[in-house]
Formats: C-alpha cells, sequence, structure tokens
C-alpha cells in the first residue's frame, strides 16, 4: 500500500470517532491506498438517524464539495440481514438496511444535476451483523460471525448479545472514547493488507467491499 | 450509596419513589422534580451533620401529612433507613435513622461527603484564594485553587487531568494554574503551536464546565454521592459523549483501571444528543412526570415495551416524541 493520498476523496458517515477511524482503516485496506477524507467529519445518531440525514448528506457532498464517494457503516442491531437474495435485480427488502440505505441514495441521486466535473458521488454501504464490534472480532473469535448472528435469529437462540460483544472487544460495557477509538485501531490492524477473511465472515462487510472496489471501474 | 427515596408531600414531590442506580440521568420537563431530588439529599448531607433528634411520633407533630422524604442505602448500610420529617409548617428538619445502630457514624460520614453542582462559568473562571482548594464549591467558583492543591498534593491526578484535556480539546497543550496580582490563584490555558495562553476569563463556556468535571473525575478523594446539573449545558452535542465517559469514571472506576470507590452519579439533562448515549444502559435513565402539580418518577428500564423501544430509534428522538413521557404538558382549548 503507498503512503501518498489517492485521487479518492472520501466521506464518511459514522455513528462515532471510534467506528469512524476503524472504517478508514479498512476502507483504505479494501481500496489498497490511501484516501483523502473529507472535513469536518460527518456524524450521524445511529439508525434511523442516518437513513434520515443520508439524503441532505448526498446533496451536501454533491454539490459543496468535491468528495468522490460517501461510504456509510451502520450496526444491523436486530433487522433483517442482507442476503444475495436481496442483490436480484429490482429486489428491495424493506426490513433490510443495506436495501434501505442503497434506495435512499439510489432515490436522492436520481434527479440531481451534474455538479464539480462528476455526475454523482459514489456510494458504498456497508452493514456490521449485529455491531461492528463483531468485525473487530473476526480472526481473533471465530464462533463471531454474521452466519452465526442470522442462525440464533432462524433459531430463536442468539449465540451473544451486542453488549458482550463490547464486553469481549474493550474489557468492560462502559469504555470512553479514547478506549473505544484504542481498542477500535487495534482490532482492525489484522485486516490492514487482508480483508478476504472479514469478508468471508461478514458479508455485510463484503458488500461494502465490493461498493468500494466498483468505484474505479466508475471513475475511469 | 443511597438505595431509594421516597417522598412524601416534599414539593411537587407528592407520592414519588426512586430506586437509585451507581449511575442516574434524570431527564424531564422543567418542574418535574428533578432538582427537588437533589434538594432532598443535600438536605439530608445537611441534617447530618447536627445530632439526631430523638424519634417525634406523627401524633406529637403539628402537622398532619407533612413534608416527608424516606431514605433507604445500600450495603453495608442496607439495614438502617432515614426519614426527614416536618415537625411544623416552619420546621423541616426532623432527621431520624432507624435503627440508629453501631454503622451510623459511617453512614453519617458518607451522607456529609454528597456533593451537588450548578456550574458556573463565571464562578468557575474567577481567581479563588489558594486556602480554598480543599475541594470544589457547588458553583466550580474554587476551581483554581482545586488545581493548584491538586498539583502540589496529587501531582500524578494533575497530569492524567491534563493529559485528558488536550486530547479532548487538542487546541491547548497545557493547564497552568498560577498566582496572580491580586493573590489568588487563577488558571491559564496554553494554546497549540506557541498561539499564546488564554486565561480562565477567555476560555470559553463549555471549556470551563469541561475543567470543571475533569476536576471531579481526577479528584483523588472523590464525594461518595455526585449530583450534577444540567449536566450537557455548555457542550457541543459532539462533545457529550466525552462529558459521559468523565461521569462514568467517577461511578464506575474499575472499567477504567482506578483503585478507588465508586461515586454515585445523579446528573439531570434536557439534551435528547446526552440521551442517545444511555442506549446500552437503560437501566440508569429516570424520567421525571409533571402531571397537575404532582410529579412521579419512573425508570426507563422498567417499563415493558423498553427492547422495542431501543430498537426503534434514537432515545433522545422517542423522548422529544412524547413516547418516553417526561414531557412538558400542553394546555388544550
Amino acid at each position: 500500500m503507498s503512503d501518498a493520498r489517492s485521487g479518492l476523496k472520501l466521506a464518511i458517515i459514522s455513528e462515532s470517532p471510534a467506528d469512524e477511524a476503524a472504517i478508514k482503516v479498512l476502507v483504505e485496506a479494501v481500496l489498497r491506498e490511501r484516501a483523502t477524507w473529507l472535513t469536518p467529519t460527518l456524524r450521524a445518531r445511529g439508525w434511523p438517524s442516518v437513513a434520515q440525514v443520508l439524503p441532505a448528506v448526498i446533496r451536501h457532498l454533491h454539490f459543496n464539495t468535491d468528495a468522490d464517494g460517501v461510504v456509510v457503516v451502520v450496526d444491523s442491531d436486530d433487522s433483517v440481514v442482507h442476503t444475495p437474495a436481496h442483490d436480484a435485480p429490482g429486489y428491495f427488502h424493506p426490513h433490510c438496511r443495506i436495501c434501505q440505505l442503497r434506495a435512499v441514495y439510489r432515490q436522492t441521486t436520481k434527479k440531481l444535476p451534474a455538479a464539480r466535473g462528476r455526475d454523482r458521488v459514489l456510494r458504498a454501504v456497508g452493514v456490521a451483523v449485529p455491531a461492528v464490534e463483531g468485525w473487530y472480532l473476526c480472526g481473533r473469535d471465530e464462533r463471531v460471525t454474521e452466519a452465526a448472528w442470522t442462525s440464533g435469529q432462524e433459531t430463536g437462540v442468539m449465540p451473544y448479545t451486542r453488549g458482550e460483544l463490547k464486553w469481549r472487544v474493550y474489557g468492560t460495557d462502559r469504555p470512553s472514547l479514547a478506549h473505544e477509538i484504542k481498542c477500535a485501531l487495534e482490532e482492525v490492524a489484522r485486516h490492514r493488507r487482508d480483508t478476504r477473511r472479514l469478508e468471508h465472515d461478514f458479508p455485510g462487510f463484503a458488500s461494502l467491499a465490493n461498493d468500494l472496489r466498483s468505484w474505479r471501474r466508475q471513475i475511469d | 450509596m443511597i438505595a431509594s427515596v421516597a417522598f412524601r408531600n416534599f414539593k411537587a414531590l407528592r407520592n414519588a419513589h426512586l430506586e437509585l442506580a451507581p449511575f442516574n440521568l434524570v431527564i424531564g420537563p422543567n418542574g418535574s422534580g428533578k432538582t427537588s431530588l437533589i434538594q432532598a439529599l443535600m438536605r439530608l448531607r445537611l441534617l447530618s451533620r447536627l445530632p439526631l433528634r430523638e424519634p417525634v411520633s406523627a401524633g406529637e407533630r403539628d402537622i398532619a401529612d407533612g413534608p416527608e422524604v424516606t431514605f433507604r442505602f445500600t450495603p453495608p448500610y442496607d439495614t438502617s433507613e432515614a426519614v426527614i420529617s416536618c415537625v411544623s409548617d416552619v420546621q423541616c428538619d426532623l432527621l431520624q435513622v432507624d435503627p440508629l445502630g453501631n454503622d451510623w457514624p459511617g453512614l453519617r460520614g458518607r451522607l456529609q461527603s454528597m456533593r451537588s453542582y450548578i456550574f458556573d462559568h463565571h464562578a468557575i473562571a474567577a481567581h479563588a484564594p489558594e486556602r480554598e482548594g480543599a475541594e470544589l464549591t457547588a458553583n466550580g467558583g474554587n476551581l483554581a485553587a482545586v488545581l493548584l492543591t491538586l498539583r502540589e498534593r496529587e501531582p500524578e491526578s494533575l497530569a492524567k487531568l491534563r493529559a485528558e484535556l488536550i486530547r479532548i480539546l487538542p487546541e491547548y497543550t497545557d493547564l497552568v494554574c498560577a498566582r496572580e496580582t491580586d493573590g489568588q490563584i487563577g488558571v491559564h490555558l496554553l494554546l497549540a503551536d506557541g498561539a499564546g495562553v488564554i486565561p480562565a476569563e477567555n476560555a470559553s463556556q463549555g471549556t470551563l464546565y469541561l475543567l470543571a468535571i475533569l476536576a471531579l473525575a481526577f479528584d483523588p478523594t472523590p464525594p461518595a454521592l455526585v449530583c450534577i446539573e444540567e449536566i450537557d449545558r455548555g457542550f457541543h452535542p459532539r462533545f457529550l459523549r466525552e462529558v459521559r465517559d468523565l461521569l462514568y469514571q467517577l461511578s464506575h472506576p474499575d472499567g477504567f483501571g482506578l483503585k478507588r470507590a465508586p461515586v454515585q452519579v445523579i446528573a439531570t439533562t434536557h439534551s435528547p444528543y446526552l440521551l442517545d448515549l444511555f442506549r446500552d444502559h437503560p437501566e440508569e435513565v429516570v424520567i421525571s412526570e409533571k402531571q397537575g402539580t404532582a410529579a412521579t418518577f419512573s425508570r426507563l428500564v422498567d417499563r415493558t415495551d423498553v427492547k422495542e423501544l431501543l430498537e426503534d430509534g434514537s432515545l433522545g428522538d422517542m423522548w422529544f416524541t412524547g413516547i418516553l413521557g417526561g414531557v412538558p404538558e400542553e394546555k388544550h382549548e
């Protein structure tokens, strides 16, 4: 990975500075290049606030900035988890957060005129199942996977709770922000050079990675 | 420390009961009893300093159904009950402890260390006499002296406080307490990149409130219980996470690697953004309600639909809509 900042200028909508710090590392790992990050950073107050503010964010990025793309990552919580069937042309699951965020983006950009030399700001959407701490534990605890969670949803016997995941990552259920950032960066460092394990265990991350990889084709 | 408080005819709290947790965020409309809760605790603190009165039976009192506040405690004081009541309309200073056992001196010491704060940025910025640095006063008015005392007696604690300040507000590189021309102690903040020195009186309100909360969080011998009103005041919504973390440092020191007794925290707020930060701990949220002139308390976690509420959206938005209660009454024609 080159240390030189790439031509890609990106924005992230996240729920906290800790999520933001970790997602930046993961995005650059997938792109295999450094990005330039838009400031001030964009923050949302969790679901459904993300979906509510996304249209305004997209329009702002489109008209007022030279951002190439926007990265949106949310926790799935207890919502319906995205599956390959949802990717079928014209399909939309009303309770899947990836489907909902993609639909918001589609609706918002449909009638936007070109601005700042591009047709639209690109989007990459990921959903952490059930929370971003699941991603952090990938490669450290093989019992924590998206499949384990969806299996739990089907059987009604959940393999773990979001609180337990937080405890495993932070060692406390009331981590300070500084501690959260430190732990998040330590955990995602495992995936800095190779994100295949994370993509395999967490298809919600693979969706994000696929979106990001498609950007080069769309820009070039 | 305090396990529960029960109110009878105490201001707007006509018939209210509240179980207290190690950390309590109290939300609700103006006049719904948030401040009355804190006043009751501070009255308990005040009366615990005095010699206890002999028990006065209800029949001996001049007024019937006068104000009464009953406190129960967490272990090791869980067998005791303290009751503040009124003998007459003008005399409301009767504290009775039952049973009055050998543990009263210990409990009394804990009660007397309870503190309540309503920070005032003008007071926080003011110079303070050096001799007044033992503990932070109710409005934060002796902050400079407190920081100086910390520097002299617990330099490691001050170093941690300073590091936390710089992490949260990276525009600063240091915090200095110095004797001013008036002979009192003042606080100065050094700007990054050598851009200058900001005396406390020129610092922002939020910076001053943060300094006061830092002084509490890094107090090596903190009070047994801390009440802070309008904890969100002066802070940008994105800073509220840091404020919450500092309060958690008080109430859950073990989670922060600190080896000292936990401080029970009661904080009030009107900020939906701060409430959002308690999604993972709804058991810490207390909702105060006002119906007519009577106020009551309830805990968010006691709602049967709390799980569904937490799945449906941010707590702050839910509160504003009125779903959680704790909103002002509106007069309809």
